[in-house]
């Protein structure tokens, strides 16, 4: 009896120890995310007065929902650019992160340089810099500084490209290009770590299995490298996708942020975040779904 | 030995494989390293080279001119650059530590308790990252007026608390490294939960941590306190620095130059961490 009573007093002393260490967390996710979260999901099905005591909420139903895609000029046109981008850009980062990922893991003299280099643009990238160079005002404004104070190493070249006689236009359109390999090459840095480190989870037996089986490198890839990094895959799309959603240089974003801080009209701007998170979400949820149903159960 | 150092240089067992993977290796190492040497070398230039067009990548005639110029610059402020300094000092170690600490013990908890209940709570935290912390903001507004802690050092330390990032990061890497069978066998011999945490949790974990030191140094390095933040004497260096930053065309060498400062500390701190980064991001590929 008493060893029972004893025995309960430790677990629930474990059990309010949890709760206490759990508990700064806890707050802080409910009062600084969640419950902000809930608010935008909220300001989106209301309209928002905004008088001098504070705000004043209305249901109406999927109103602001059907003014931002009817109503006001620029947001489908938006919607569908930044679209466009999510289909191209997310698997140039993909394959690109995939390639550097598999040159790194193999063995040559020097590769944790190369490896600590790729990472750089992720501690910078987040940081100062850019934040500095957007502390002007409007987010159009960061992203232009940052073209020309990063991408700027390139106008010589273009200067030069001018100058041996080749038409503005073709110009344009080169650099347009070769600019973009450098943001996405600057979003690669977490995944490639995290295709590193699942390639290097793939036990070495396999390819030597194949390799005394007769197996080409062809083949080892489609059906040995490709297969184990299942998991890896999935984790790569959703980090690049939810990148790819806090991007300053979302169209749609930069749109709603304009009708949010410039305009003060909270209701539309969460319908409008809102609206394009769903897009989103369903277009990954179901992308995931295929892979799932025709890859990921085939291969284990 | 020897033998083994000679394997390291090449990559595939085919010269063409070798060739094409040190292309590989050398376009995407340029594209990276390029804008970094770029703003470095600009820097570096009169003004003269600066405006010249075209532009030139490297620096003719080098200069310090662009930070000698700083001093000056940034002497005729309402509050001196020290208190700057200090509230960037302090603002950045305190949610540094605040996140590491915070996040550390949910993360061990979520390791321990395996309860359908906060798996599920901790999932749809994981889900809800997708959406993006700048759009909280009016809401969040909201909750600092409430609360009482616009204008003050809270204002910038407080949402720290709320990393789930940092959490997803040190949970996985404690479900890889941390064996439940120690902390069990800590438990028998009567440490307690805090003694537990502190001595044997936490330098298991240590990569874990370090990385996210790294990620929320960065974060909190570039804190600027947003709309949350008004008088002059609370604001930190990277808003001041933003200010030389837009301040024109003429002062374009001064704002690399204070761009390229500002890199410093975040790249000190990453030399110091990067082996422990790698660590941590291979157990966060590893489901379950």
């Amino acid at each position: 009896m008493i060893t029972a009573k004893k025995h309960r007093s430790i677990e629930s002393r474990h059990r309010r120890n949890g709760f206490l260490f759990i508990l700064p967390w806890f707050i802080g996710v409910c009062l600084f995310f969640l419950k902000p979260l809930f608010q935008t999901v909220y300001f989106s099905f209301s309209k928002v007065s905004v008088d001098l005591g504070g705000f004043e909420t209305k249901f109406v139903g999927f109103e602001n929902y059907k003014y931002a895609l009817f109503g006001s000029p620029e947001y489908l046109n938006n919607l569908m650019d930044s679209l466009s981008d999510f289909a191209y850009q997310i698997p140039i980062i993909l394959i690109l992160s995939f390639i550097i990922a598999v040159v790194l893991n193999s063995k040559f003299k020097g590769r944790s340089f190369f490896r600590s280099l790729y990472f750089i643009p992720v501690i910078i990238i987040n940081s100062v810099v850019m934040q500095f160079l957007g502390n002007s005002s409007s987010v159009e404004e960061l992203s232009g500084a940052a073209q020309s104070a990063y991408l700027g190493g390139l106008i010589d070249f273009e200067g030069l490209f001018l100058q041996m006689g080749i038409p503005v236009e073709t110009t344009n359109l080169i650099f347009g290009y070769v600019n973009q390999i450098f943001d996405l090459i600057w979003q690669c840095g977490v995944q490639i770590v995290l295709f590193i480190s699942g390639l290097q989870s793939i036990p070495e037996q396999l390819y030597e299995v194949s390799k005394v089986e007769g197996a080409s490198k062809w083949e080892e890839f489609w059906y040995i490298t490709v297969p184990m990094l299942g998991n890896s895959i999935v984790l790569v799309v959703i980090y690049t996708v939810v990148e790819f959603c806090v991007s300053q240089n979302n169209k749609v974003i930069t749109q709603a942020y304009k009708v949010l801080l410039d305009q003060q009209i909270y209701d539309i701007s969460s319908a409008m975040l809102w609206l394009y998170f769903a897009i989103i979400g369903s277009i990954t949820a179901t992308l995931f779904i295929v892979f799932y149903r025709l890859c990921l159960k085939k291969w284990q | 030995m020897k033998k083994q150092k000679a394997r390291y240089k090449r990559f595939t067992r085919s010269r063409f494989g070798n060739v094409v993977y040190s292309l590989i290796l050398i376009l995407a190492g340029l594209f990276t390293i390029i804008p970094l040497i770029y703003s470095v070398v600009t820097s570096f230039k009169p003004l003269d080279e600066l405006l010249a067009f075209p532009p030139k990548f490297f620096v003719v005639r080098p200069t310090f001119k662009n930070f000698a110029a700083l001093p000056e610059l940034l002497s005729n402020l309402e509050v001196p650059l020290s208190r700057y300094i200090v509230n960037t000092l302090f603002v950045t170690t305190s949610i540094t530590v605040l996140q590491v600490v915070v996040s550390s013990m949910a993360a061990f908890v979520t390791c321990q308790v395996k309860n359908r209940l906060t798996k599920t709570f901790f999932t749809l935290v994981q889900f809800a990252l997708l959406y993006n912390g700048t759009t909280l903001a009016v809401p969040q507004y909201l909750i600092f007026t409430k609360i009482g802690i616009i204008d003050t050092y809270w204002a910038y330390i407080l949402p720290a608390m709320a990393s789930t990032m940092g959490v997803f990061l040190i949970k996985q890497f404690m479900d890889q490294n941390v064996p439940d069978v120690l902390i069990e066998a800590a438990r028998i011999d009567g440490a307690g939960a805090g003694r537990i945490f502190w001595q044997l949790v936490m330098p298991l974990a240590k990569p874990a941590w370090l990385t996210l030191t790294l990620f929320s140094f960065q974060n909190a390095w570039a804190a600027t306190g947003g709309n949350l933040i008004f008088s002059e004497s609370m604001k930190t260096l990277p808003s001041v620095m933003g200010s030389v930053v837009s301040s024109g065309l003429a002062r374009s060498g001064s704002a690399m130059a204070v761009t390229v400062l500002m890199m410093i500390p975040p790249i000190l701190v990453y030399m110091f961490t990067q082996s422990n980064v790698l660590e941590t991001m291979s157990s966060a590929g590893i489901k379950e």
